[in-house]
């Protein structure tokens, strides 16, 4: 068994076995995530793992948690998936919310909402693999670190790629800042043009009211080797349990694919200004999202 | 027939080259270690590569074509000795390879030299760098190789040389790190990681070296098997049993017990078993059609129990 089925996924693998013995809306979930997951276009090799690592039976386990939360927690609403093209595509969201549970309602989204069902593969911080138990995680479930050759194979191999180029600075930022895009980075837009991949907008509204920001403090980060070390109104002083979100409504869109044609070696300015582009249209979308909603939490 | 040197012809993948590359060529090995059973027509020179005699062998036998596997892989042997052997025994084996004639030469290095690293792409290819010296100075040696035989191959563009760098190699007939590793009673692993690892079985390996001789290819080429599972998967199907150890409890140990000399297995190598080192073949496969024959479970099978 792998070490990460034994602990990260043991709350999966409980309900997962549970379910066989209860009726209702856990096995109905159960047997829902089992159809969708296998119908996720994947080349599995003899032993289930695609070149990524990525292996569906773990993916059942994990999921059924997080499509908890995705429909009873987070209550997500999302609009736009008809806007996901077939093959190659580059998910780019706004982060927030300490923690990346925006990541896991975009990919929990793809996976029961989307038809055919997805798998949107993150692209993690360095800082991830280094961790242990969540570097396995991630690999199983179909993310990777995010290097631009992996990008590149992935893509040309027709995968669905997720990013946040905002990284830790959107995902950490304090809630004074919140829905206001920080920097993004170049490389995704580099990565759309090398493979000539469409590149779809996701709004995630919600996220910035989940664990709002109080601090970051670098220093301890920098210290503990973390990219960042929020402060919030629950962490640190609850534990790890002050990671645990507030339950807020999550909103997501899925806006229309914006194909993008250029040099990806050209120069920073000519790549930021198309990044720009992209920028400018999440935070329409996002201001949209917001002026919607009825409330934070409903 | 033309003739084919092998250094360290007595090894598993020597043997394995010598007895498919038959066919085709006049084999003449070199080895410190003896082949008793070498096929009929197979000459084995018995002496150390550094001395003068590897010079004789070829004057006198005029090889049109070299592969270069002659080198220490393991850890047990001092670490002066093994540069020597690797670094030394390169360079001289170049020189001799420009000054007699050699048509075609094919240095069989490894895919370790990239390093694991956290945030290796998972798919490298032959332009990522070789960053196995920052976290492994051990095998900096066959990064220096590689370096020696990079140079060759843009001053004789005569000359077909190869860099081949195959994936973790298993086979029932040889002896290396990772099949050592594999084959002990209850196998450490690191508590938390489990990367993906590539195999491929010694006889492609071999066969990848007789391919890279019939196509002349000239470059650095990855070599790679079937595909990638996770290591203590990989282990799962070969039938070894494994525990795994906090990482600072692995590294605290294998320190004390490598720098105490009780263990020859060095520390840096510990980031093999914990971060990806996987490799695209795409170029070779590209260059000279060659797929492996074997598979995952042929692989596995050759290194069970």
């Amino acid at each position: 068994m792998n070490d990460v089925i034994d602990l990260l996924a043991r709350l999966g693998e409980r309900l997962h076995d549970a379910s066989t013995g209860l009726t209702g809306f856990v096995s109905d979930l159960v047997a829902e995530i089992d159809e969708k997951v296998d119908r996720i276009p994947a080349e599995l090799n003899e032993y289930g793992y695609d070149p990524w690592g990525y292996n569906p039976a773990v993916l059942k386990r994990f999921i059924l948690p997080v499509a908890f939360l995705y429909r009873y927690y987070f209550r997500c609403r999302t609009r736009g998936l008809e806007n996901l093209p077939e093959g190659r595509v580059l998910l780019i969201g706004n982060h927030a919310g300490q923690v990346a549970f925006d990541g896991l309602m975009v990919m929990a989204a793809c996976i029961l909402e989307a038809e055919p069902p997805r798998l949107s593969r993150g692209m993690g911080e360095y800082w991830l693999g280094t961790l242990p138990f969540l570097s396995i995680l991630m690999d199983r479930t179909g993310s990777a670190v995010g290097t631009r050759q992996t990008g590149v194979d992935m893509l040309e191999h027709g995968e669905c790629v997720m990013a946040f180029p905002e990284g830790v600075h959107g995902m950490n930022k304090l809630y004074s800042d919140a829905y206001k895009l920080m920097e993004f980075g170049l490389g995704f837009m580099r990565l759309g043009l090398q493979t000539n991949t469409p590149i779809v907008p996701v709004s995630i509204v919600g996220s910035e009211e989940q664990n709002p920001g109080i601090a970051n403090l670098k220093g301890i980060a920098r210290l503990l080797g973390m990219p960042s070390f929020p402060i919030t109104l629950t962490f640190p002083w609850l534990g790890p349990l002050g990671m645990m979100p507030l339950p807020v409504r999550y909103h997501i869109e899925f806006g229309p694919p914006i194909l993008f044609e250029g040099d990806p070696e050209d120069e920073d300015d000519v790549i930021q200004g198309k990044v720009d582009e992209i920028k400018a249209v999440l935070q329409r979308q996002l201001t949209k999202g917001r002026e919607n909603r009825r409330s934070v939490f409903f | 027939m033309p003739k084919l040197l092998i250094t360290g012809i007595a090894g598993g993948l020597g043997r394995l080259v010598a007895k498919m590359a038959r066919s085709r060529w006049e084999v003449i090995g070199v080895d410190r270690d003896p082949w008793p059973s070498a096929p009929d027509g197979v000459v084995v020179h018995q002496f150390d590569m550094r001395k003068r005699r590897f010079e004789d062998v070829f004057r006198t036998e005029r090889p049109e074509a070299v592969v270069h596997l002659a080198f220490v892989r393991h850890f047990r042997s001092d670490p002066a000795t093994r540069h020597e052997i690797n670094v030394e025994g390169t360079k001289h084996l170049l020189e001799h390879c420009a000054e007699y004639g050699v048509r075609q030469l094919v240095v069989v290095s490894s895919s370790y030299v990239y390093g694991a690293l956290a945030n290796n792409a998972r798919y490298m290819n032959e332009e990522h760098p070789l960053n196995a010296s920052r976290t492994f100075p051990e095998i900096r040696d066959l990064c220096e190789v590689e370096g020696l035989v990079g140079t060759f191959l843009w001053r004789y563009p005569e000359i077909a040389t190869s860099i081949l760098r195959p994936v973790n190699t298993l086979g029932h007939s040889v002896h290396n790190a990772i099949g050592n590793y594999m084959k002990i009673q209850m196998v450490p692993t690191v508590m938390g990681f489990n990367p993906m690892m590539q195999f491929m079985h010694a006889e492609d390996l071999a066969e990848a070296v007789n391919v890279a001789l019939e196509k002349k290819v000239r470059g650095v080429y990855n070599v790679a098997g079937p595909g990638a599972v996770p290591l203590k998967r990989a282990l799962e199907e070969i039938g070894r049993p494994y525990f795994s150890i906090p990482d600072t409890v692995a590294h605290t140990l294998i320190n004390t017990l490598f720098s105490l000399g009780i263990y020859r297995f060095p520390p840096g190598a510990i980031d093999f078993i914990k971060y990806p080192c996987t490799i695209s073949d795409k170029r070779f496969r590209q260059a000279t059609g060659f797929r492996a024959r074997h598979t995952l479970a042929e692989i596995f099978a050759s290194v069970a129990p």
